[in-house]
């Protein structure tokens, strides 16, 4: 059968449409809305993108980037100088944190130290704007706006860093190739590698980034000099990096955010689906007569469904058309949330790709939504006017066709979704778990209403119609229904709302719930990243970290402490390594880029040795060394998930490379962490004596009491101007910040499914007003108040909200615990009062929208109404 | 008793208005039958409507008892009909999710009475009906949904009963029984009964029967004196 109109198709579906179309507005809304924000998220992530690529030389400040974690050994030093020569400029620049000092306290910095000529590309800002040139004439530097204000300074005073005092020439406003400062352990400081010398904070283990910047003439391509530098370096550790990749944390994190985006735009999509499909059903309820009349004036079923299969494929491109022009202006909502935390400029650009596409996905989602209850038209009769009673809904099945048109449809859009995540792993997954929870929301809403027309006793089957069924078969259900004749009426009115026939309870309970859900579900996720970061930090645990003391610093460190009053301090050897050799076999970063938990290869491990076991850590498998070991192999304990990662068990050897040398030993315990604990906890401990000689540096941990802070990390940088002291709370805090903004974006976007579930449930409501308003006058008319006629609907909407809240803050904590336990990898906390939140939330929500659509019925004569019928 | 002085009502239909009654003046004693007779659309429906309360005249008084139900509030309205008025439409209207003893027992319930179930299966009884007390209106016929629907009115035992075109949806040998029905409440408990309906041979069993023309009193005949001619 076709679905295509002809010219007397279309004509009668634009009559319908003008006589109607106040009728259609949540239909246009619900489609509006999820149209708005599949394509505010497209033209957010293609301009987001445009930016990236147009700032990509300047996001390196170079075409070629070297980056390493040590300094470059003599060795590679003369690597390096052979690339000079060829029209290629280099220059070195580091980074680290550090602390600053002026009269008002201490701060902790990232201080970035860079050569005359920096940036090669992109644009260095200060304020004033000369200020840059002022880095290389004596000790002068650029300090971050906010470092100003924390140690009240201003421009032109002076600052302590290290073992040297520098002037602030300036304001520092943006660096080119600091784009993504999703995680900061302070204010930023600029100077030049001179300076940084003077400050002595490069030792030996200190923790800096080494970055080896080169310039290429045109000639030269970025990746031929990629590949040469990345042959001849013997350290496989380096990162060697051109313009094209730079900032790939950036771009994954951003591919990765405008794709969460897109998929809880798509969830808006979806939960507009269920609107127009309820728009639908209402609308062709209230056109059954009419349906009814053209049938007996001879019109055929294609005819009837092309009209109003044609009427809503019109209504669903206007509404996507207007929702594509919505999320065009979202742009003017979106870009402000990321800016904190992004320093591109974004300049908004119009793209067709995504505003094409969301159309489409706005057009067959209207097609596959409306198509159900379309084709139950055929199944009208025209005998239909000759009744007064009008049977509910009009019954059969939707045949062959429909479930094969539906599933092309259905098969288009997953396309389309596909397409707009740009993963086929994490769309496809996403679609799956859609689909899976619509369908355990349609089963809860299904079994819910159950549940209502149980406890309310009624007897009746759903859907009855004007054919009465038999009394035995009535008799026979009598038995499982519970009677609760002490039930007011208002109680069982409000009921009986939710199960009558042609109630909107389901579509009502869905829509909701699917929304209750995203947003729950991302709330409960946030809590849960946030708890353990930081929330489940023990009474014990330490406040402050001192890190980068030298050995030869570690007794005078310890004597302040102690003279301070704290000489419980512990300080912890720590030795910087990468991963060698597994059992023998060489770790090649390059096998494990692309792979799954690749980090466990490639990342650096932090060494230590210990005589005994540390606090809070179980030996799970083997033994700790309480005795002497044999000569020969250096024992080592390895943390239980990187053994399981690593491939390791007792026995094993695995080796690790310290600045050029190698220390290897053999596994003799596995042992499990507690990381919450926020002490210094290690995946590799070796015995005492396996790391002598190798390059180390202390940390200290010490609890310290507020109001102690600032003295005491007065007194340290006074005494030990290269250790750095890391507060736990500030840096907590910012984590905690960086994710609050993630998430507010998110919940952004998912705040567009919440309003198009309002929507749908104003429109499921809306569908029913004319039932409503009916029974409402009836019970006016037998001499209910509208204190009572409110009443019922309160308790219709309450329950309805409840019911809702239920389903989705279950299915959000199936999703939450899904999403923590598969793809973020933190563990489970059970929020009871987040939930407990969400649900009364959801009823405050649901009674409130109720009452907004209908709260007019109240006041109705009931004469009219009754008359009319 | 009703006193009903210059009501008029006016619709306005189309952009234009439509007088729908015209300075209706009638007074109806406690305890009579008056039946309102008249072709379509002469205005019989909406004066009962308007007795009930139900709509708000355009002007004019209407009283119950002495007191005047044009100035009251909805809710005013709504507890006046529980106290005083019974309606029965031409077309039943039962709620649908209810059964048939739930629906007489709704009156009851919004009066506050506690044995509003008990009652309502005596008021059943009494409408010849207490076997299908747990059926729903669907899964009853037309006449026995308006015998429930005549307990309904009467189950609080109001003072005033309004029956509008009670049996015009019903073929003659229901219509008889729910007027025989309507007959008997009015004489054993006295109450007001107020019947519309164009059907002439129920109009014969009234004491008093009022012709509405186009919104006017045309005739008003007394028949006999109260009570008196019952079939």
């Amino acid at each position: 059968m076709s679905l295509l109109p002809n010219c007397m198709a279309l004509r009668l579906a634009w009559r319908e449409t003008r006589a109607d179309w106040r009728r259609f507005t949540y239909f246009f809304v619900c489609i509006a809305l999820g149209v708005a924000a599949l394509v505010g998220v497209g033209l957010f992530a293609a301009n987001m993108d445009r930016a990236i690529q147009r700032e990509a030389r300047g996001l390196l400040a170079a075409d070629v980037e070297l980056r390493t974690a040590r300094p470059l050994t003599p060795e590679g030093e003369t690597i390096l100088a052979r690339f000079d020569g060829r029209g290629i400029a280099r220059m070195h620049v580091s980074e680290l944190v550090a602390m600053a000092a002026a009269s008002a306290g201490t701060q902790l910095i990232e201080l970035k130290a860079v050569e005359p000529g920096y940036p090669f590309y992109g644009k260095l800002r200060a304020d004033p704007e000369d200020a840059p040139a002022a880095l290389f004439g004596g000790s002068q530097v650029l300090a971050g706006e906010t470092l100003l204000i924390r140690l009240g300074l201003k421009v032109g005073d002076r600052l302590k860093i290290g073992q040297a005092d520098f002037r602030i020439a300036g304001v520092l406003k943006k660096e080119p190739d600091r784009a993504a400062g999703a995680f900061s352990f302070g204010p930023r400081v600029l100077m030049s590698g001179q300076s940084l010398d003077a400050t002595q904070l490069v030792q030996p283990g200190s923790r800096v980034t080494h970055r080896y910047l080169f310039k290429l003439p045109e000639a030269l391509s970025p990746r031929a000099v990629q590949g040469e530098l990345a042959s001849t370096f013997p350290d496989k550790t380096l990162r060697v990096s051109t313009y094209q990749e730079s900032q790939p944390i950036l771009r994954r994190f951003l591919r990765q955010l405008t794709m969460y985006l897109g998929l809880v735009g798509l969830i808006a999509l979806m939960v507009g689906g269920i609107g127009v499909a309820g728009s639908v059903r209402a609308f062709l309820k209230e056109k059954l007569e009419t349906i009814a009349v053209l049938k007996a004036l001879g019109a055929e079923s294609r005819t009837i469904l092309q009209v109003y299969f044609t009427q809503t494929l019109l209504l669903g491109l206007v509404g996507s058309l207007a929702g594509a022009a919505l999320g065009a202006a979202l742009q003017i909502a979106l870009p402000p949330l990321v800016k904190t935390w992004l320093t591109i400029d974004l300049e908004f650009q119009f793209a067709w790709l995504p505003f094409v596409r969301g159309v489409a996905m706005g057009l067959l989602t209207t097609a596959l939504f409306s198509l159900w209850p379309l084709l139950e038209v055929r199944h009208v009769r025209p005998n239909l006017i000759f009744r007064r009673e009008v049977s509910e809904e009009p019954a059969g099945s939707p045949g062959r066709a429909a479930w094969i048109a539906g599933a092309l449809l259905a098969l288009a859009l997953a396309g389309l979704a596909l397409w707009q995540a740009g993963s086929w792993r994490a769309a496809g997954l996403f679609i799956g778990a859609l689909v899976a929870a619509l369908g355990l929301l349609q089963g809860a809403a299904w079994l819910a209403v159950r549940l209502a027309r149980f406890i309310a006793g009624a007897r009746a089957p759903i859907g009855m119609g004007s054919d009465a069924p038999a009394p035995r078969a009535r008799a026979g259900r009598a038995g499982r229904s519970l009677s609760l004749p002490g039930l007011s009426l208002i109680w069982r009115q409000g009921l009986a709302n939710l199960y009558r026939p042609g109630s909107q309870a389901k579509t009502i309970l869905v829509s909701v719930g699917v929304g209750v859900m995203v947003i729950l579900a991302i709330h409960l996720v946030e809590r849960n990243i946030l708890w353990e970061i930081g929330e489940n930090i023990p009474a014990d645990a330490p406040s402050f970290f001192f890190i980068d003391i030298q050995p030869d610093q570690k007794d005078a460190f310890a004597r302040l402490m102690a003279e301070r009053g704290h000489a419980d301090i512990r300080l912890t050897p720590l030795v910087r390594s990468r991963l060698w050799a597994l059992n023998g076999k060489p770790v090649r970063r390059e096998n494990h880029e692309e792979r799954e938990h690749d980090w466990y290869y490639t990342r650096e491990y932090v060494l230590t040795f210990q005589e005994g076991l540390p606090k809070d850590n179980v030996v799970v498998k083997g033994q700790w060394w309480d005795s002497p070991g044999s000569s020969g192999h250096m024992r080592v304990s390895v943390e239980e998930e990187a053994a399981h990662r690593l491939g390791l068990d007792l026995g094993s050897t695995v080796a690790f490379d310290i600045q050029g040398a190698t220390v290897s030993g053999t596994v003799t315990s596995i042992r499990k962490v507690e990381w919450g604990n926020m002490s210094t906890n290690f995946y590799f401990i070796f015995e005492p004596g396996a790391l002598d000689g190798a390059p180390m540096t202390y940390v200290a941990t010490a609890r310290v009491n507020p109001t102690e802070e600032v003295p005491l990390q007065r007194a340290v940088v006074a005494a030990f101007p290269n250790v750095s002291a890391i507060n736990i709370r500030d840096v907590l805090d910012s984590v905690a910040r960086v994710v609050d903004r993630i998430s507010l974006v998110i919940r952004f976007m998912a705040g567009l499914s919440i309003l198009a579930g309002s929507v749908v449930l104003a429109g499921a409501l809306a569908a029913t007003r004319f039932r409503r308003i009916y029974e409402a006058m009836i019970l006016k008319a037998v001499g209910a108040t509208r204190g009572t006629v409110a009443g019922i609907f309160a308790v219709e909407y309450a329950l309805l909200g409840a019911a809702a809240g239920v389903i989705g803050t279950g299915l959000a904590v199936a999703l939450a615990w899904g999403v923590g336990r598969w793809i973020l990898d933190v563990k489970w906390l059970f929020q009871p009062a987040a939930l407990a939140w969400g649900i009364a939330a959801t009823m405050a929500g649901t009674i409130l929208v109720g009452f907004l659509s209908t709260y007019r019925i109240l006041g109705q004569k009931p004469l009219p109404v009754l008359r009319r019928e | 008793m009703i006193a009903i002085r210059n009501l008029s009502m006016r619709l306005s239909s189309g952009g234009r208005e439509v007088s729908i009654l015209d300075d209706i003046t009638l007074e109806v004693p406690a305890k009579q039958f008056l039946a309102i007779v008249g072709p379509s659309g002469s205005g019989k429906s909406t004066l009962l409507g308007l007795i009930a309360g139900m709509d708000a005249p355009t002007a004019g008084i209407i009283a119950l008892d002495g007191r005047d139900i044009t100035n009251l509030s909805e809710d005013e309205l709504a507890r006046l009909r529980r106290e005083k008025v019974g309606y029965v439409f031409q077309s039943f209207h039962l709620i649908p999710t209810l059964t048939a003893r739930e629906n007489v027992a709704v009156p009851l319930e919004l009066a506050g009475d506690h044995e509003a179930v008990h009652k309502a299966d005596a008021l059943l009884r009494a409408v010849g009906l207490e076997a299908r007390g747990h059926h729903y209106p669907a899964q009853l016929s037309g006449g026995e949904q308006q015998r429930v629907a005549v307990a309904r009115a009467f189950a609080n035992r109001p003072a005033i009963l309004l029956a509008d075109e009670p049996t015009g949806n019903l073929d003659t040998a229901t219509g008889q029984q729910v007027i025989d029905l309507l007959i008997r409440l009015n004489h054993d408990h006295g109450s007001t009964l107020v019947l519309v309906t164009h059907d002439q041979t129920l109009a014969a069993y009234a004491d008093r029967v009022i012709r509405l023309l186009d919104g006017r009193i045309a005739s008003d005949e007394l028949r006999s004196p109260a009570f008196g001619a019952h079939p």
